[in-house]
């Protein structure tokens, strides 16, 4: 059973050449990166993909990020990995009512590649990125709630704004008090949000998100909905802290 | 493409089907598991080695002629900056051995290889108030859970072979001064806790949750005059209110649950213990102050009070009455059996209780010094006090006449559970010799402060020793053996079929004795105090034992002049495993 499925397997990829494209960022990592975060499945890098960062961070805890992805339909999940990062993986992303744009900060353990991956329908990952220089550490230090022992005050608490664009959709921005610890400053557990769901006033799911720890401290998000002016958040932290919010205009 | 894509979606789709429907198969925990842990040998999955807390395994291919050849097959650290008191129960369940540590942490390894498989470390706030050291007693396993309490009073559930939060419900508020560190356990599918804090004026309670959520079912408190509910729905209140407690004082009357509990399927009965009444100072609470240093049976189903008994009514000392009520059958000379359940309690006196009714049977001394009573009249079931050696009430702002009195509240025994065999019909108890100066003083409650209104030092009563694991025997109420150590006792007891008896010293070693004789057999040195409880169960035809190291817990904490005897010894943080070798090196 085991053997015939791996041959299965290696049929149903072969025919795109799986791995073969260079990364235009020539990162160090991008093998690692494919295996471990798209699962070694077919990709191709695609202009479609479009990720906005600073050349240069300011300040490594809150590198700001934001991608677009257009004319690709169908978008089953994207992830954001920075591909130095002690811990790569950023945030994994599936739009089921919304756009496929998002904007976030993070984390910058040193200069690095930022990619974001689109998987479509077909299974192909649509790969784009980005390098972003920083002066490094972001990953390795308390964060600011757990250093001043604040962070249980405000733990899960959650603010947020909608606002119209040009078009009329809307774009929601929401913040979630959260130390957001990465387990890698001394002494410090992990400590950080797992998931967060934006849902419409009827409970319709309109997006997924998996977190991961070099997401900022207090993440700040923001989403472009359709016309949705009232929303609903709902999201665990890894010790099982829930976050549960409801956002009006 | 698409006719292959449909292919692997349905062999992807099979492969979920297929391990769903045979994973849990295999490794859930099933309330049969639990019934059965006393006498299933190739796993523990119960705090106490089965929910009566007997602390026997009938294992015996090690015994008391093959125990020299116990040797370390590994040794996992818990790392971190954080050693302190390692006070935990490891369990052992396919294939696993899940560990909690201080700081609510959990561990868990391969047994073959004693690998780290995941590590649950739980966020704490920096302001939680526990009165003892920061430790963690164990946890339950019930389907594919690993449940345990944090020192923030949070209940929490993980999926045992990721270490991932499967649910989280708050037992209360850690600000008011609600802890929690014992082992919560499973009867039926609940999930059974009690709680920390009765020096801060909270009151106890015992709660049952379903084990797969976490949603409680019912609550009962322990202290007279609170309500309890039962699908949240009032469901009694407990006593009478203002009976044996004047005015509002049982508002904050303290009776934590602090240590959990017992359960006996034979009589569908949970025991729980509950601690001192709050405040120490007895003078200003005249009367019983019911259910405070008391155990209480309680009906699993409902939350139900069938009956009390009281250790030390109207208690002065901080004598806790959280210590365990372990199920027993009193073979009596005449062949007749009696459900019994033996105690030893922090006065002083090793108690037999009928389990059925909670009849007093005996009440004999297990320590060699107790001033606060002459003894326990058997017909009435209360003590004989020794009003001199009561602390005498503050006048205004002065405190009041000190006393000395044995034992110390540290108790003839702690927490540290004792074991019984049904082979050698003995209790193994690790006891202290210890009395205390305690005093009155003027106190009045704050939420969150610390709610004693007494003072004390702790004093050694003999140079060379404190502590000593006695033998008791529960038809006479005589001590058959003791094995005495020079500072106290603070681990667990483990006995066995092999004629043994296991426990720990904080001097850092794990020694075996002659279950018989008290003749000491074997001992390993761990590298920091052993104040855990080692376990013992059956591997690939090996039979292994497992114990935490690391010193701490309540002693350098409060120990008064004991701190001389103990200050010297270093902090730990690990597992230690042991097997006996199939043919030895």
């Amino acid at each position: 059973m085991r053997p015939l499925f791996a041959l299965l397997l290696i049929t149903l990829l072969s025919p795109w050449g799986w791995a073969a494209e260079p990364d235009a960022l020539k990162s160090p990592q991008w093998e690692f990166v494919h295996k471990r975060f798209l699962n070694g499945e077919p990709y191709q890098f695609d202009g479609k993909v479009k990720v906005e960062a600073p050349a240069d961070a300011e300040d490594s805890l809150n590198v700001p990020i934001s991608f677009q992805v257009e004319d690709l339909e169908s978008i089953q999940e994207i992830v954001v990995v920075a591909d130095l990062n002690p811990i790569p993986q950023v945030l994994r992303f599936r739009p089921k009512e919304m756009r496929p744009h998002l904007g976030f900060r993070m984390k910058l353990q040193q200069g690095s590649p930022i990619h974001v991956a689109a998987k479509t329908a077909d299974g192909l990952w649509h790969v784009g990125g980005v390098w972003v220089n920083a002066a490094g550490g972001g990953c390795t230090l308390p964060s600011v709630g757990t250093a001043s022992g604040d962070w249980t005050k405000t733990l899960g608490k959650v603010s947020a704004n909608v606002w119209q664009r040009p078009d009329g959709s809307n774009r929601l921005r929401v913040r979630v008090m959260h130390p957001m610890d990465t387990g890698l400053a001394s002494g410090i557990p992990t400590f950080h949000i797992e998931n967060l769901n934006v849902l419409a006033e009827d409970n319709k799911v309109l997006a997924e998100l998996d977190l991961f720890e070099p997401i900022s401290e207090n993440p700040m998000l923001s989403f472009d909905v359709n016309r949705q002016t009232q929303f609903r958040l709902e999201g665990r932290d890894n010790n099982g802290n829930r976050i549960q919010a409801e956002v009006a205009q | 493409m698409k006719s292959g894509d449909l292919f692997r979606k349905i062999l992807l789709a099979s492969a979920i089907s297929f391990a769903l429907t045979s994973a849990p198969l295999m490794a859930a925990v099933t309330d049969q598991d639990i019934a059965n842990d006393a006498t299933t040998t190739n796993d523990v999955v119960s705090y106490g080695l089965g929910l009566q807390g007997q602390r026997f395994s009938p294992l015996d291919k090690l015994n008391a002629e093959t125990v020299k050849n116990l040797v370390p097959a590994f040794v996992l650290s818990y790392g971190d900056e954080k050693q302190r008191g390692q006070e935990a129960q490891p369990l052992v369940h396919n294939g696993k051995i899940f560990v909690t540590a201080s700081y609510s942490r959990v561990f868990t390894v391969d047994a073959k290889t004693g690998e780290e498989l995941w590590q649950y470390d739980h966020r704490l706030p920096d302001g939680i108030l526990p009165c003892c050291d920061v430790v963690n007693r164990g946890g339950a396993l019930y389907d594919n859970l690993f449940i345990f309490a944090t020192l923030d009073a949070q209940l929490v559930a993980l999926d045992q072979d990721t270490g991932k939060v499967v649910w989280k419900e708050k037992m209360e508020d850690y600000k008011a001064g609600y802890s929690n560190t014992a082992a919560p356990i499973i009867v039926n599918g609940k999930v059974i806790t009690g709680v920390s804090g009765g020096e801060f004026g909270i009151v106890g309670k015992v709660e049952a949750r379903d084990a797969k959520t976490g949603k409680l079912i019912w609550m009962r408190p322990t202290v007279e005059g609170h309500m309890g509910t039962l699908d949240g729905k009032d469901n009694g209140i407990t006593g009478e209110t203002n009976k044996s407690w004047p005015g509002d004082l049982w508002k904050t009357g303290g009776a934590a649950t602090w240590l959990g509990g017992t359960y006996d399927a034979e009589t569908n009965t949970l025991f729980f213990g509950t601690g001192n009444p709050a405040p120490w100072n007895s003078h200003l609470r005249p009367g019983d102050n019911l259910y405070s240093s008391s155990v209480l049976a309680i009906n699993p189903d409902d939350g139900k009070i069938k009956w009390s008994y009281q250790w030390t009514p109207h208690d002065g000392w901080d004598f806790d009455g959280v210590n365990e009520f372990v199920s027993f059958d009193l073979k009596q000379a005449d062949g007749k059996v009696i459900k019994a359940g033996g105690h030893a309690d922090r006065n002083g006196f090793f108690y037999v209780l009928d389990r059925t009714n909670g009849q007093l049977i005996s009440a004999n001394p297990f320590v060699n010094k107790i001033t606060w009573a002459k003894g326990i009249d058997l017909k009435t079931g209360r003590p004989e006090y020794d009003d001199a050696n009561r602390p005498g009430a503050p006048t205004g702002a002065d405190k009041g006449q000190s006393v000395f009195a044995a034992p110390s509240f540290l108790g003839g025994k702690n927490w540290m559970p004792i074991a019984y065999n049904p082979g050698t019909d003995l209790f193994y108890v690790p006891s202290n010799e210890w009395g205390m100066d305690i005093w009155n003083e003027p106190i009045s409650y704050k939420k969150g402060a610390a709610y004693l209104g007494a003072g004390f030092t702790i004093k050694p009563l003999n140079e060379d020793y404190i502590g000593a694991l006695r033998a008791m025997d529960p038809k006479t109420g005589k001590i058959v053996w003791e094995a005495k150590n020079k500072a106290p006792l603070w681990g667990g007891v483990l006995t066995t079929a092999g004629n043994l008896v296991f426990t720990g010293t904080p001097e850092g070693y794990l020694k075996a004795f002659d279950a018989k004789t008290g003749q000491e057999l074997w001992k390993f040195q761990t590298g920091s105090g052993v104040v855990g409880c080692p376990i013992t169960w059956e591997q690939d035809g090996e039979q292994f034992v497992a114990v935490p190291s690391g010193w701490g817990g309540a002693v350098p904490l409060w120990g008064g002049e004991v701190a001389k005897s103990v200050k010297h010894l270093n902090q730990g943080g690990s597992l230690w495993v042991f097997k006996l070798p199939k043919t030895p090196a």
